[in-house]
């Protein structure tokens, strides 16, 4: 986890300029490597969008408080967010792992309909609990 | 190590995610992405992220962040996400 985490650091880091001449030196091979995988930046821009919309989301909300108010508690924040941390990684994997699956069954028009109407329900729950907080 | 506490906050935190905003969004993401590894990095890095200020900031995380205004903001990227995938695409 770790190490996968450091690895997506540097390829954060690693610049587009960096990469490009690759093509030049063997232009052949390119489309078909762009074509079969999704490329660095398809990963990168995914990751961004995701880890903020998530992250903003996310304060403030009931998750938070939990884990907010068992360190109050127990005044052990390393336990807290090891159990907390541990959770939150094993349900996000759930969900992924049941989206592909859901992807697998369905066309792909479906699933992106489907996605497009669940993420605007989020949008709205998101400005609901937007009106609560006032 | 404090293997009753360690297995509480799992199972409430467990229990209080399923099903929700961020699990839907990650059902959602993940389903229609072309990259399902960067959706779960990206929700897993995120809720640990948000997991860590809730613990480290104490009780003091609306104060200090502008959770409302941030919620704004996840809301209008949750809905161009939304737009996207529900928009006609072009052939």
């Amino acid at each position: 986890m770790i190490a996968a985490l450091v690895d997506f650091k540097l390829t954060l880091f690693r610049s587009p300029s960096m990469s490009a001449p690759e093509p030049s030196i063997v232009p052949s091979e390119t489309p078909n490597t762009t074509a079969k995988t999704p490329g660095k930046s398809t990963f990168v821009s995914v990751f961004t969008s995701t880890f903020f919309t998530i992250l903003f989301a996310e304060m403030g909300d009931k998750t938070q408080l939990t884990t907010l108010l068992m360190t109050a508690e127990s005044q052990k924040p390393l336990m807290v967010f090891l159990g907390a941390g541990s959770a939150l990684v094993t349900t996000s994997l759930l969900g992924v792992l049941l989206g592909r699956w859901l992807a697998s069954r369905v066309s792909e028009a479906a699933i992106e309909t489907a996605a497009g109407i669940a993420l605007m329900v989020i949008a709205v729950l998101l400005i609901g609990d937007m009106l609560d907080m006032t | 190590m404090d293997w009753d506490l360690l297995s509480v906050s799992f199972v409430a935190v467990f229990l209080s995610e399923l099903g929700d905003k961020s699990q839907i969004a990650a059902i959602a993401l993940g389903g229609s992405s072309k990259s399902p590894q960067a959706v779960f990095f990206g929700t897993a890095g995120a809720l640990l992220l948000a997991s860590l200020v809730g613990v480290l900031l104490g009780q003091g995380v609306a104060q200090v962040l502008p959770t409302q205004l941030l919620k704004g903001i996840a809301a209008i990227g949750f809905a161009t996400i939304g737009l996207r995938l529900l928009w006609p695409k072009e052939a």
